[in-house]
């Protein structure tokens, strides 16, 4: 071998960034004992999950999803349904409060399976992800794709956020739902600013991560992949690429249905701004700045965007999203890949230069040693 | 069905009209712009709000007359879609997904640097006496400004069939269109051709502003209400500009056949869901043109 292996690429080392990287959000409860920062990290955590499920189906399906905040608000609307009846008694006191001023007498059918919390929390994950099987099957089959893709789920996303506010009696409309007590679990309330919220969000986030790293590892990974590069090819060599772009599209809604779902948990509200248009898009940029085509580039850039969005936010409130803005132009213009891009552009360079010194030398090195 | 029941109907049938030329009028910039150039821009709705503003500031800094400020923020947006796509947008074209990413962008910039300089509050464009007063069509009451946008739509769209059918350049765009390098190799300059082109699509946002800003107030976020729209517009029609002016005259009278028989937003959800399912069979839009893979 003349030049050493680009360092990004190596797994092993890929692994140890992985595990380096869950160790540091295992000891974050160590460190912090501030129920509120605590709660504020965990936040985070959620949105490096849906910056996981963009990198998924836009960084290695190709498919620019700008309304993920369906499966994310949808899940989030079915948390708090399951939250709120937690807190409703069956025989006296059936309807929510907020139901109630708006008038209606009976609880809507829609609403009975949240009685069960288990049963709740099923339906707040599966109901996105078949709508998602269902949109995707429809779209990838007709073979829509690119940009009106795009545009076909940033206009669903307009229509569920539209159908959400017009539901008023149904879903209290712009003020949202939020439920009275926290979620309750097996007989316990789960305090959202407590360690074990936190651990369930680290916990869903690891699972998530490593699940997607082996996905993107497997066979189906590299189908995947193969078809963000040329779908026509991909097609030619026989395999069925609508149902491949509907099952990662779907994958990652499942994802973003999760991070929904734990989103209420911590904070124990959900509204139509969950399906804001501007949310999604945001998901977009937090991908495409800490670098699409990288699970861990995704998430970082999500912390660093929205870490950012809060201490220089405060400090710079106006200018924030002119500078947000701008940053994410320079990082389409000259960094398709991201901020994990110019890393692998870094290491690619430090591993190019040893070996054009230690070519007069016997190459016996293992590649991309440490 | 009696005059009585036909009424209301009418009624709807003649808003629809109304909610489609505003729809097109929209569109019609997002319609040349992706349909020449290939980008989808999602600036487009900034554009427009920077039309409504240049508008604004027009009439209550300068005075001018509103019927003047229509042409002059078509000037100022277009000018304003020239130094981006000289800037950004034309380091860009091969690679359209990003084209979207980097407008929205713009679009961050545009709306946030609006609102430093004019603020959050709503402005307002005031318009001559004539304009605000009512009048009757057939069995449906439209105020008058509704008919001056139709209007202005329908000499918007016929002054651009002419300029790209007629024209000299026009015929230089629809051979960029149909294939870049061969017209270049006629000795058409392409990258010109989507610098006009880009800034005409940006200058009629602009002209569509300054009619919306009338419509509804003058706010930095206003964009944001017509553009998924524009592009539900340029979807269906297929990115050309008949199949623009036809699928905004379907989804303007449906959303408004829908509302009478619903009401506003459940008829939206009820149009998109119907227009994901028209995509299934027409993945293309109502008038696809055969044309080679950019």
């Amino acid at each position: 071998m003349t030049t050493k292996q680009n360092l990004y690429h190596s797994k092993p080392a890929q692994w140890a960034v992985y595990g380096l990287f869950f160790a540091a959000i295992a000891l974050i409860p160590v460190f912090v004992t501030d129920g509120f920062l605590l709660n504020q990290f965990a936040v985070y955590g959620i949105y490096g999950m849906l910056a996981l499920s963009i990198s998924l189906c836009w960084g290695f399906g190709g498919i620019l999803n700008l309304g993920q905040g369906i499966a994310f608000g949808l899940a989030a609307y079915g948390m708090a349904m399951t939250m709120q009846m937690q807190s409703q008694d069956p025989d006296s006191n059936p309807i929510p409060p907020f139901m109630l001023n708006n008038s209606l007498e009976h609880l809507p059918w829609f609403w009975q399976p949240f009685w069960s919390t288990g049963g709740g929390i099923l339906l707040a994950l599966v109901v996105p992800t078949l709508f998602y099987v269902v949109f995707g099957t429809l779209m990838f089959r007709a073979r829509v794709s690119g940009p009106f893709f795009a545009i076909m789920s940033l206009a669903m996303l307009s229509a569920f956020a539209t159908l959400i506010l017009d539901m008023q009696p149904y879903t209290n409309g712009a003020n949202g739902i939020s439920p009275p007590a926290p979620l309750s679990l097996f007989g316990t309330d789960l305090d959202p600013y407590g360690t074990t919220a936190y651990w369930i969000v680290c916990g869903g986030l690891v699972a998530v991560t490593v699940g997607a790293k082996l996905l993107t590892q497997s066979k189906f990974g590299l189908v995947v992949q193969a078809l963000r590069g040329d779908p026509e090819r991909v097609r030619f060599l026989g395999y069925n690429v609508a149902l491949y772009e509907t099952c990662i599209y779907a994958i990652s809604g499942f994802i973003a249905a999760l991070a929904g779902c734990l989103w209420v948990m911590l904070i124990q509200y959900v509204s139509p701004a969950q399906l804001d248009t501007t949310f999604s898009i945001g998901m977009v940029i937090w991908a495409g700045i800490g670098g699409r085509l990288s699970l861990l580039g995704a998430i970082l850039g999500a912390f660093l965007i929205q870490g950012g969005q809060s201490y220089l936010g405060d400090q710079f409130l106006a200018t924030w999203l002119l500078m947000l803005g701008a940053f994410f132009i320079v990082v389409v213009r000259f960094l398709p890949k991201g901020l994990a891009g110019l890393l692998e552009m870094i290491l690619g360079s430090i591993a190019r230069q040893p070996a054009k010194h230690a070519r007069p030398e016997p190459a016996g090195l293992p590649a991309a040693g440490e | 069905m009696t005059s009585l029941d036909i009424a209301p109907f009418a009624n709807a049938l003649v808003l629809g009209a109304s909610i489609a030329s505003i729809w097109l009028i929209a569109a019609i910039g997002l319609t040349i712009i992706y349909g020449t150039v290939g980008v989808i821009n999602m600036a487009h709705g900034e554009f427009i709000m920077l039309g409504a503003y240049t508008s604004y500031a027009l009439q209550s800094f300068l005075g001018l007359p509103f019927l003047l400020c229509l042409p002059a923020s078509f000037a100022v947006v277009a000018l304003v879609g020239l130094a981006i796509e000289r800037g950004l947008i034309r380091y860009l074209y091969n690679r359209p997904l990003d084209t979207l990413l980097a407008t929205w962008g713009v679009s961050l910039v545009l709306m946030q640097g609006v609102r430093l300089i004019f603020g959050s509050d709503p402005k307002y464009i005031a318009v001559p006496e004539i304009f605000q007063s009512n009048v009757e069509v057939g069995f449906a009451s439209l105020s008058v400004f509704r008919l001056v946008v139709i209007g202005v739509t329908a000499l918007v769209v016929a002054a651009t069939a002419w300029l790209f059918y007629r024209t000299r350049f026009g015929m230089q765009v629809r051979a960029v269109m149909q294939n870049k390098e061969m017209a270049a190799s006629f000795g058409i300059n392409a990258d010109r051709v989507y610098m006009t082109t880009f800034a005409i699509g940006a200058g009629l946002a602009g002209l569509a502003g300054s009619l919306f800003g009338v419509l509804a107030i003058v706010l930095p976020t206003m964009g944001t209400a017509y553009v998924v729209q524009a592009f539900l517009v340029v979807v269906v029609g297929g990115g050309t500009l008949l199949g623009s002016v036809a699928a905004a005259g379907l989804t303007g009278e449906l959303q408004s056949v829908f509302a009478f028989l619903t009401n506003d937003t459940f008829a939206r959800f009820l149009l998109y869901v119907l227009i994901v399912v028209f995509l299934r069979f027409r993945p293309r839009g109502l008038f696809a043109v055969a044309k080679a893979r950019r």
